[in-house]
């Protein structure tokens, strides 16, 4: 056994798109321990809902994060809505499932890139963006927008979705399947994919329950828990909805997990546009929450469950907003996770929990 | 699995226990917050099982209370905790990985006890509306008691001069209208009151609504029970 040595990694470190440092204790080629560190890029987002009404902070929300802008938008909306007991029409519920679905979408084929990019299959990672960039080009012509949406306010949605529109929606889909499961059939089938992913990172189902981890990552560690599950909103019209999990918990399962999660959105979004009602796509929305009225919520993002809370004092300001997003909630697995992981390991490791680090800090 | 979300009350002696009870009954643990208040600083931990979230609330937590960490139970808090200290100043103990107060790299400490001008001014404009409506209410219910007295008892003269069976009259037909106003202004009340709890948290509404069905009931049986 080689004498315990600490190597830095990150804050700047060409595996992280945002700063993180870890601490690695190493032994050998070995890691000991792994002691993470954020609050490099902390903004204080949270505080700046004293100074933003209740319906202006909704754009603060989908600026904490790039990918999951939408979601964060549909977090604070429907914590608001909550706490003012606004119903919002099932149109509206419709429309914000089908956009929250294609912004998983598009998040888990940026990260399958990401990931392709760490183990240096630099086509791979082309190909998973060129695919992603349709998405995107669904988002523009529905939203107006490619990353920030401004579609979803308090007691509704702004923009609605023509038929049209929805058979372009479908149509792109489709398309996009067929190369998707080509691309896919690379992550799960190639050899040098494997080298760097099977039995790398192995997080045990007890371990992931311990760590109270999230999203793809713990349903990678066979913890079916998904908030889509809870049928809220559009999710509680699906006629049948299952968590994808899997069993082996290491790098190659959560690959799996989110591959699989891209088909199984399209079958959601598919069901949504069948289904969806005609009607008002908002209400409107007057007054203000009263003081010490307070409601939490649960969303789930594309990296795993986020949670928002909400207290009220009265005015049209909000008196504290919340937002814990899933990076945070899976830092302690990650760290579980590198004990006993190679040093060369360890950039797949760290991107296999998808992290965001601006949406951690806000 | 179906979801919902409740608020409960906890005590800073209570939380290692409750946290340990959750642990052995396979809750999971979902967060930790604070929120900075003129009492102190509220600590909420959120843990769910089966769709049912549950956000235990630590009211008023003050510079020299030492909240226990709950890190033995539920290592994923170690973010919360050491954020906590950073950005409110809360002294936690025990934490598992403990960043010491170098978790964020801050240019100001605990950042969110701070009340912006913004935000007094907000609260203080809040207020001074709040009382300006409270007096303007005051002052317009107290001389109309006043004028309503001496209007009665200039009416009572005027009838007393009258010929009696014109002042019965007079008499039904303003009791009729009497009657009609103040079913008109029970009416109003009662729809202020519903657009009041529309405003308001569902479950405090419900509650309201709970306490004022039983209070009509109440009154109602002994109306009954006073026949």
């Amino acid at each position: 056994m080689g004498k315990a040595t600490v190597i830095p990694f990150g804050p700047q470190h060409p595996v992280l798109p945002e700063p993180l440092h870890l601490d690695l204790v190493v032994e050998d080629e070995k890691v000991i321990e792994a002691i993470p560190q954020i609050g490099f890029v902390h903004r204080g987002l949270e505080k700046l809902v004293e100074t933003r009404d209740y319906n202006q902070f909704i754009y603060v929300a989908e600026r904490i994060c790039g990918i999951c802008a939408f979601g964060h938008s549909l977090g604070y909306a429907e914590t608001v809505e909550s706490l003012m007991g606004v119903e919002v029409p099932e149109r509206a519920e419709y429309l914000r499932g089908i956009w929250h679905e294609l912004s998983r979408i598009h998040s888990h084929i940026l990260w399958l890139g990401l990931a392709a990019d760490a183990f240096g299959f630099e086509s791979l990672f082309m190909h998973c963006w060129r695919l992603r960039e349709r998405v995107l080009s669904i988002f523009e012509a529905t939203t107006g927008g490619r990353v920030i949406f401004s579609v979803v306010k308090v007691g509704g949605v702004t923009r609605d979705i023509s038929a049209d529109q929805f058979a372009e929606i479908k149509m792109t889909l489709e398309g996009i399947k067929d190369e998707y499961r080509q691309i896919v059939n690379t992550f799960m089938k190639d050899t040098s994919v494997k080298n760097r992913t099977v039995g790398v990172g192995y997080l045990s189902t007890e371990a992931a329950l311990n760590a109270s981890m999230v999203g793809p990552f713990a349903r990678a560690s066979n913890v079916p828990y998904d908030v889509r599950s809870l049928g809220r909103g559009a999710y509680g019209k699906l006629s049948d909805f299952q968590p994808i999990v899997d069993t082996q918990g290491d790098c190659y399962a959560r690959v799996k997990v989110r591959a699989n999660e891209v088909l199984q959105s399209i079958d959601i979004i598919e069901e949504l546009i069948a289904g969806i009602p005609t009607g008002d796509i908002s209400v409107p929305v007057k007054g203000s929450p009263a003081a010490g009225a307070q409601a939490s919520n649960v969303v789930e993002q594309p990296r795993g469950e986020c949670y928002y809370f909400a207290r009220g004092n009265g005015t049209k300001y909000l008196d504290r907003m919340r937002m814990r997003t899933p990076t945070s909630q899976n830092l302690a697995g990650m760290v579980k996770a590198l004990e006993g992981c190679e040093l060369s390991d360890v950039n797949m490791i760290i991107l296999t929990i998808d992290p965001c680090i601006s949406c951690t800090e806000r | 699995m179906e979801y919902r979300s409740d608020f409960s009350r906890c005590t800073i002696d209570e939380l290692p226990a409750l946290s340990s009870r959750l642990k052995a009954e396979g809750w999971r643990f979902v967060q930790m917050l604070c929120a900075n208040t003129d009492d102190g600083i509220d600590m909420v931990y959120s843990f769910m099982k089966d769709g049912h979230l549950v956000n235990y609330e630590i009211k008023g937590v003050t510079k020299g209370d030492v909240v226990p960490s709950i890190t033995n139970d539920f290592i994923a808090a170690f973010v919360f905790e050491n954020e906590s200290h950073d950005l409110f100043g809360v002294n936690i103990s025990d934490i598992a990985i403990d960043f010491k107060g170098h978790f964020y790299d801050l240019a100001q400490a605990e950042p969110m006890t701070i009340i912006s001008p913004a935000q007094k001014a907000a609260k203080e404009k809040a207020a001074k509306l709040a009382a300006a409506k409270a007096a303007k209410e005051k002052a317009a219910a107290a001389p109309q008691e006043d004028d309503a007295a001496a209007k009665q008892a200039e009416l009572e003269a005027k009838l007393a001069a009258m010929d009696p069976e014109k002042a019965a009259k007079v008499r039904a037909a303003m009791e009729a209208k009497a009657k009609k106003e103040a079913a008109a202004l029970a009416q109003a009340k009662e729809k202020a009151l519903e657009e009041k709890l529309a405003g308001m948290d569902p479950e405090k509404a419900a509650k309201v609504r709970a306490a004022m069905a039983a209070k009509a009931a109440q009154a109602a049986s002994a109306k009954k029970g006073g026949e």
